[in-house]
């Protein structure tokens, strides 16, 4: 099994890649300098739009619009000294990347130019800025979902969890009842209007209904009678309907409704839709877990359950997670190409790598537009099921 | 089945645009600046056509302020602006007085002794105001007009009678079956699922022309998948480490992790273009067949434009059923009947074929089960880079042109599909394993 371990070792060292280029793509590809010298004054340019886009910083005087004109007494540009999606009219009409290029005292286009003289490279590490934050945002709204609600079906089974009856039907009709109400009476009643308002009133009114409901049912005896809340069965139901959901005309369809295309709404679609993939594998090794010598003792000390569950059984389960994890973000990745692709849901000036497949259909003798991406999709799959891959 | 209809029935809900205006010819639409009376009685014609004036639900939930006829009010627009000031202040008949006052101003004929010509327009713009501070606003620069002081008096007495607490209270009304649900429903069974906006063509006509491509193409890929993979993955098994094995498998996993669009893109781009001289394949579309042509003729026309296609359906698929085909395999050849049957002196494909298929073809029936749902979702790429007329095609089309009426139907029907395949599966399972009890324990049936 030594080659097994080497590819692996490449698929981790190609995501990492991955990652790190999504985190610097303003270092790597920009129509700014990192560091130049004006008149004397040394600037930061690329550090100091984070600044302005922050908000800390105000804008260098005089304004330079256009880095390219400006004299420089010296000036450091990154590798790429072009931006995704900034045309360079100069080199426009599709130059293949051994064609000749008047590009002047500044680098080539190394992977060649579109239509518009869009260099394609820095196209290339927007899109795979695009990738990374799908992918990994996806996977972190799939692991909020799944863990908690894995983690339960798996560790309590459908026999762990027992409380008298009024305590679940109080907690599940009270806050169904409560959440209502908080939608149809309270909001218009404050005027809330912020999200964090709306948020809390909801929480507070769905805690309230189940306390009350809680606490009216507890005056009916045969409410006290202890019963099993079977956990797994439900959790299993639930998955089983997210299964059939088909994702992605389900995606196009609400993406098509959702008149303003965001890249927060194709990360969230995703990521509900994928859940139950992490739900699934973190049930099945909490049964596994739930079993083992050391979560019974920690059960005789007298730990509570759900201190037994959060701090001593799931974190065991982490290890083979990340294993799961990493085939998700490769279908979250997928998902995304396929979409922007289309053309449906991803805001039409954000370069992906999706978008640049697009382009190149328009004109298929620029090979540079159609290979480069899907060659840096493929990869990301690969590693990705390589990843997932059991041993 | 029934969550799946509130699914579609809540998307329906949701879709932006509005249906009443969309069936009004455009010239209807001009007049609502001219004449706004004559635009909302046809405007209200047309939402009782479809069915808009009533509830939308068997039972509905709603804040105690708010009356129970606000669906009445035909115009969506109006009866959010009603809506937002009955929510702000509570005093339903507060708003309806300023309602009925608007609404007699604005509607008003305009000779006699309406209001003047020039506070029409904001008039007529108080109609759509939602917002309590813009609404004065607007009234103190119609405070010249002798005609709208009924208006400013019902507005002043809005302001000053708030009833805030009656917000409080929450109501429940039950509906009945005559709602839109209901009827939605009734239609859908009797086979009426509406007419395309784009086209004005029977909803169910057009799903029905797409899906014969789509069926044709996915038809054609599951043949070529089973009739490859299946002894592919098989001798692959049964020759475990032998060069055809590890070839198959290393170049099965690339296969894999290749995307099908991108794949199908470089193969349209470079195949059926003369962009570097391999213009091997006809392009784009499913080709025309001349009239009173050949059955050959046909054959070969749709043989060169559906091999490409298939081509990109299929190989997946392909890689999936191996795989998992000669995983499956490799765990039963090292059973012990498999070693019995090699004593009795089988032949090693007699085993295969025989024995071990039977016992691994888990993943093939997986496979049939996921096919009916990628009927759909599947193709939508395909069919998109090869500009093929099916299903994925219209769904893209539907969805990006805001034709609603399409886009419902297609995501009911996968919906459909997709629980019609999860039973087939389920089927196989237990025909491929009678030890697979259906309805026994629990079953995943829904």
């Amino acid at each position: 099994m030594k080659k097994g371990d080497r590819a692996r070792k490449l698929a981790i060292f190609w995501l990492v890649g991955l990652l790190l280029v999504a985190l610097g793509a303003d270092f790597l590809a920009n129509d700014r300098p990192l560091i130049a010298s004006v008149n004397g004054e040394t600037r930061f340019p690329v550090l100091h739009q984070y600044g302005r886009v922050l908000g800390w910083a105000e804008a260098y005087r005089p304004v330079v619009r256009n880095w390219y004109r400006t004299e420089t007494d010296w000036a450091v540009w990154p590798p790429v000294p072009y931006s995704a999606g900034a045309s360079d009219l100069k080199n426009s009409g599709y130059r293949s990347p051994f064609a000749a290029q008047n590009t002047g005292p500044r680098a080539r286009h190394y992977l060649g130019t579109d239509q518009l003289g869009r260099d394609v490279l820095a196209g290339l590490i927007a899109g795979t800025r695009v990738a990374v934050f799908v992918g990994f945002g996806a996977l972190i709204i799939s692991l909020l979902l799944g863990v908690p609600l894995g983690g339960i079906a798996g560790y309590f089974g459908n026999d762990r969890l027992r409380a008298p009856r009024y305590h679940w039907w109080g907690w599940g009709l009270g806050g169904l009842f409560g959440v209502l109400y908080a939608f149809l009476c309270l909001f218009p009643f404050f005027q809330a209007e912020s999200i964090f308002f709306c948020m809390l009133l909801t929480v507070v009114s769905c805690c309230c209904g189940a306390l009350l409901l809680r606490g009216l049912l507890w005056c009916i005896p045969p409410m006290h009678q202890p019963v099993r809340l079977p956990a797994d069965s439900i959790f299993l139901q639930g998955v089983e309907l997210f299964v059939n959901i088909p994702g992605l005309v389900l995606l196009i369809a609400l993406i098509a409704i959702i008149d303003r295309p965001s890249l927060f709404i194709v990360v969230v679609v995703i990521g509900v839709l994928r859940w139950p993939s992490i739900g699934r594998f973190l049930r099945a090794e909490l049964l596994r877990i739930r079993s083992l010598p050391y979560i019974e003792a920690a059960r005789i000390g007298g730990i509570g359950r759900w201190r037994v569950l959060f701090g001593h059984a799931l974190p065991n389960a982490f290890g083979p997670l990340i294993v799961v994890c990493s085939f998700g973000v490769g279908g979250a990745i997928l998902l995304e190409a396929f979409l922007s692709f289309l053309g449906i849901g991803i805001p039409a000036d954000q370069v992906t790598w999706g978008s640049l497949l697009r382009q190149s259909r328009a004109y298929p003798a620029a090979w540079w537009m159609a290979l480069f991406p899907g060659i840096l999709l493929t990869l990301t799959v690969l590693a990705a099921n390589l990843m997932g891959e059991r041993k | 089945m029934f969550l799946l209809s509130l699914v579609c029935f809540g998307l329906r809900q949701i879709t932006p645009g509005d249906p009443a205006e969309r069936l009004l010819p455009p010239a209807e639409t001009q007049r609502a600046a001219t004449e706004p009376a004559a635009y909302d009685r046809s405007y209200r014609r047309a939402a009782v056509t479809l069915g808009l004036d009533q509830p939308t639900f068997y039972f509905s939930l709603r804040n105690a302020a708010l009356p129970d006829t606000l669906r009445r009010i035909a115009r969506p627009q109006e009866r959010k602006m009603l809506r937002a000031l009955t929510l702000h202040s509570g005093n339903w008949p507060a708003v309806q007085e300023y309602y009925r006052e608007l609404r007699k101003l604005a509607y008003s004929a305009s000779s006699g002794d309406g209001p003047t010509t020039e506070s029409r327009p904001a008039l007529l713009r108080l109609l759509l105001q939602d917002e309590v501070p813009r609404i004065g606003k607007a009234l103190k620069g119609l405070a010249g007009d002798p005609a709208t002081s009924s208006l400013q008096n019902a507005f002043a007495n809005l302001q000053k009678n708030p009833r805030r607490y009656a917000l409080l209270l929450p109501a429940f009304a039950w509906n009945g079956p005559k709602n839109q649900y209901h009827q939605w429903l009734l239609r859908l069974f009797r086979g009426d699922l509406g007419f395309s906006l784009e086209d004005r063509r029977p909803v169910a006509q057009k799903i029905w022309k797409a899906a014969r491509w789509t069926a044709l193409i996915n038809g054609f890929a599951l043949l070529l998948v089973y009739l490859i993979a299946i002894p592919q993955g098989l001798y692959a098994a049964g020759y475990r480490g032998s060069w055809f094995d590890r070839i198959s498998t290393v170049a099965l996993f690339f296969l894999f992790g290749i995307p099908s669009f991108w794949l199908g893109m470089l193969m349209a781009n470079y195949l059926t273009t003369p962009a570097f001289g391999f213009d091997l394949f006809p392009s784009m579309g499913v080709g025309k067949v001349p009239e009173g042509a050949s059955f050959f003729t046909l054959l070969k026309v749709r043989i060169g434009h559906l091999f490409l296609p298939v081509i990109c359906m299929a190989y997946p698929a392909w890689a999936y059923v191996s795989r998992h085909l000669r995983g499956a395999a490799v765990t039963e050849l090292d059973r012990a009947y498999v070693k019995t049957a090699r004593l009795k002196g089988l032949s090693r494909s007699a085993i295969l074929w025989g024995q071990v298929l039977r016992n691994a073809s888990f993943p093939i029936i997986t496979l049939l089960a996921g096919v009916f749902p990628a009927l759909l979702a599947g193709s939508i790429l395909i069919e998109r880079i090869f500009d093929i007329p099916g299903m994925g095609q219209l769904l893209f089309r539907a969805a990006s042109g805001g034709d609603w009426p399409v886009v419902i139907p297609l995501i009911l029907f996968n919906g459909l599909l997709t629980a019609f395949g999860l039973l087939l599966a389920d089927l196989g399972y237990a025909l491929a394993d009678p030890r697979v009890r259906l309805g026994g324990t629990k079953s995943s049936l829904k």
